[in-house]
């Protein structure tokens, strides 16, 4: 039988839904009328710049920080600051997970297992799948004190999945991963997502969450900039290429004179790198080359793409920030 | 790679979770390197206790059991140990956003975690008497009231929760384990000059009562047991006139003497040290061993009372940065 909190899963659109989520710190605004919807069995990948508000938002996604004002609903229901059995279907890894030193692996997930009110067969089937799952099978019995970084990862991973969770968050899960360790997270991304659950991951690698993620949200200073499926995202700004300049000095004669070509629909500058949109599929790199060095600059590289995430996020990062030169 | 079986879920019920609290509690309580340290401590003053009265040739003394108690340093010592790093410790390692993003609320983490010390603060008690009990029918003879123990062992636990609530109040508030113990220390340091300065010069009863409100040791008097109050103990040299402190510190001791002595009355005292020639001291009050007992347990809880609430609430306000 359903238990009423199982019985408005059922019936939610969304796993996630904010409304005009603000939160202010004394005079900083760290998250700003944040409206993030986030679809059930989805990869969802929220990104943004260090400092963006990513964490803020997922601190209270998860009960731990009270919002100023708007409000939160997690798998249907009302998020409220200490309301534990909102908890129950989330599994939440925090950015750079912490564990008491003094438990081991094993007996860390076997409390945090209680504290779910998984019995005890239940215990003993989940965590050593889970533990062989983060790779941490022949290590389950050692101090959490004596693991590296990586593998407090790991264990974090392992206790996020813990309670077969309808919605895993994780925070920042590439932070502190050598390189076969970031290839396996994303494996692993991919395989809790194909079990039925929604994914929430907060990332400022912009190639990761374009490698697992369906879906994406990019923030800036507390706001959503755009947010939809990662197709969508990525053709958001134009299907034109967008060519890449890399200056000594990016002055204003040389913007000036490329914006004058007609073929220029758009330009972007962050620090020395100038963002040039074409209109036309023709290769203009020898004519924006020439411009460029007629009017002072001096080029050190040069590249053209067709818009992907990257250039979506720039764009919309620098004209967020003002950085606009149009 | 396996895939995770799919459970129904669960709800689990209250007591589950706080249970789940108290054995996370109590795993790092026992292996935390202080608190093997305070049981040692703990140890090395029931084995002097026990071997000083006999270096004095003191003889059989069917008392010696009942009237152990560990004494403020103890109460003080078990008390920080055991409560110093509970709370406050959580957010110092950042171990704190780990346990209160899992299904359970800040009242059932603070509720488990002082339950969880409450165990292993009884637990440390009952082996301390155990051994001082064993240890003082091997080397004072046969006991007649080892049914005193345990009261003596449940004010003691009174009297160490005391510290208890302090230091997680002062944790719960500044979440720092080291401001903790400053306070702590600094409150137990000031309330022992504080008393013991105010008890030496001041001969006004009123004072030296309020002392018994005050945690800690509160008033020093005499209890005289010869006067017509029991015929067993009469016997007794050595238990004829016995000191009592009536503070907090020392509700332990003091049950055991109102048991033993109902009707005992004490006199507190006053004693002129800068006057020359010398006086005799002179009476301030008496009052009933029984009134001591029940107005210091009652001191006593209100204490704890009152800080476990500040500490609740501040836990229960707080927002996690971490």
């Amino acid at each position: 039988m359903l238990n009423p909190v199982n019985k408005k899963r059922l019936q939610m659109d969304y796993v996630i839904e904010t409304t005009d989520l603000t939160k202010t710190f004394d005079s900083l605004i760290a998250v700003n009328k944040l409206n993030l919807k986030v679809q059930k069995n989805t990869i969802h990948g929220f990104l943004g710049p260090n400092g963006a508000g990513k964490t803020t938002t997922i601190k209270i996604l998860v009960g731990l920080l009270k919002p100023t004002s708007g409000s939160v609903k997690v798998l249907g229901q009302e998020v409220a600051v200490d309301d534990a059995d909102s908890r129950l279907g989330i599994g939440y890894m925090p950015e750079l997970p912490k564990f008491p030193k003094h438990l081991k692996g094993a007996e860390l997930l076997d409390i945090y297992g209680r504290m779910y009110g998984m019995t005890q067969q239940a215990r003993a089937e989940q965590i050593p799948k889970l533990i062989d799952m983060v790779g941490l099978k022949g290590r389950e019995n050692d101090l959490i004190g004596k693991y590296s970084k990586g593998m407090q990862q790991r264990i974090g991973i392992a206790q996020a999945l813990l309670n077969n969770p309808e919605l895993v968050i994780l925070d920042e899960p590439s932070i502190g991963l050598d390189p076969v360790g970031l290839v396996e997270v994303r494996e692993l991304v991919k395989t809790i997502s194909k079990e039925g659950i929604t994914v929430f991951l907060s990332s400022h690698l912009l190639f990761e969450v374009e490698q697992i993620c369906d879906h994406v949200t990019i923030i800036n200073k507390g706001s959503v900039l755009a947010s939809d499926t990662l197709q969508n995202v990525s053709g958001m700004i134009s299907q034109s290429p967008v060519i890449h300049i890399e200056l000594i000095d990016l002055s204003g004669p040389v913007i000036d004179a490329v914006k004058k070509l007609p073929f220029v629909s758009g330009t972007w500058k962050t620090g020395n790198t100038f963002l040039i949109q074409v209109n036309t599929r023709d290769d203009v790199r020898a004519q924006v080359s020439k411009e460029v060095t007629a009017a002072g600059g001096v080029i050190v590289a040069m590249s053209q793409k067709t818009s992907n995430l990257e250039d979506v996020f720039l764009q919309l990062i620098t004209k967020d920030q003002g950085g606009k030169t149009q | 790679m396996t895939t995770m079986p799919k459970t129904v879920r669960v709800h689990p019920s209250w007591f589950t979770r706080f249970w789940a609290i108290v054995r996370y509690e109590m795993l790092w309580n026992i292996r935390k390197k202080k608190f093997v340290a305070a049981l040692v401590i703990a140890f090395i003053i029931a084995t002097v206790d026990l071997a000083l009265p006999a270096f004095l040739n003191v003889g059989h003394n069917p008392y010696f059991v009942a009237t152990f108690s560990g004494g403020s340093f103890v109460f003080f010592l078990f008390g920080i140990v055991t409560a110093m790093n509970s709370i406050s410790g959580e957010y110092e390692s950042g171990t704190i956003v780990s346990l209160l993003t899992k299904p359970v609320s800040r009242t059932m983490v603070f509720l488990g975690k002082l339950f969880a010390t409450f165990i292993v603060i009884l637990a440390s008690f009952v082996v301390i008497f155990s051994y001082s009990t064993i240890g003082g029918i091997l080397v004072y003879g046969p006991q007649n009231s080892l049914y005193l123990v345990p009261l003596a062992l449940v004010g003691d636990i009174i009297s160490t929760f005391i510290w208890v609530a302090v230091v997680l109040a002062a944790g719960c508030i500044s979440k720092s384990s080291l401001l903790a113990l400053l306070t702590a220390l600094g409150l137990f340091i000031a309330l022992f000059l504080g008393v013991s300065v105010v008890s030496a010069f001041s001969n006004d009863a009123g004072v030296i009562r309020g002392l018994n409100y005050l945690p800690g040791a509160g008033a020093s008097g005499t209890m005289n047991v010869t006067a017509g109050q029991s015929t067993t103990i009469a016997n007794v040299t050595v238990n004829t006139v016995t000191s009592v402190s009536s503070g907090t510190d020392s509700i332990g001791s003091n049950v055991v003497k109102a048991v033993l002595f109902p009707n005992a009355n004490v006199l507190f005292t006053h004693t002129n040290v800068l006057s020359n020639p010398p006086q005799p001291p002179i009476l301030l009050y008496t009052e009933p061993i029984s009134t001591i007992v029940l107005s210091s347990i009652g001191v006593a809880f209100l204490y704890i009372a009152v800080f476990l609430l500040i500490a609740w609430y501040a836990f229960k306000r707080s927002q996690i940065l971490e």
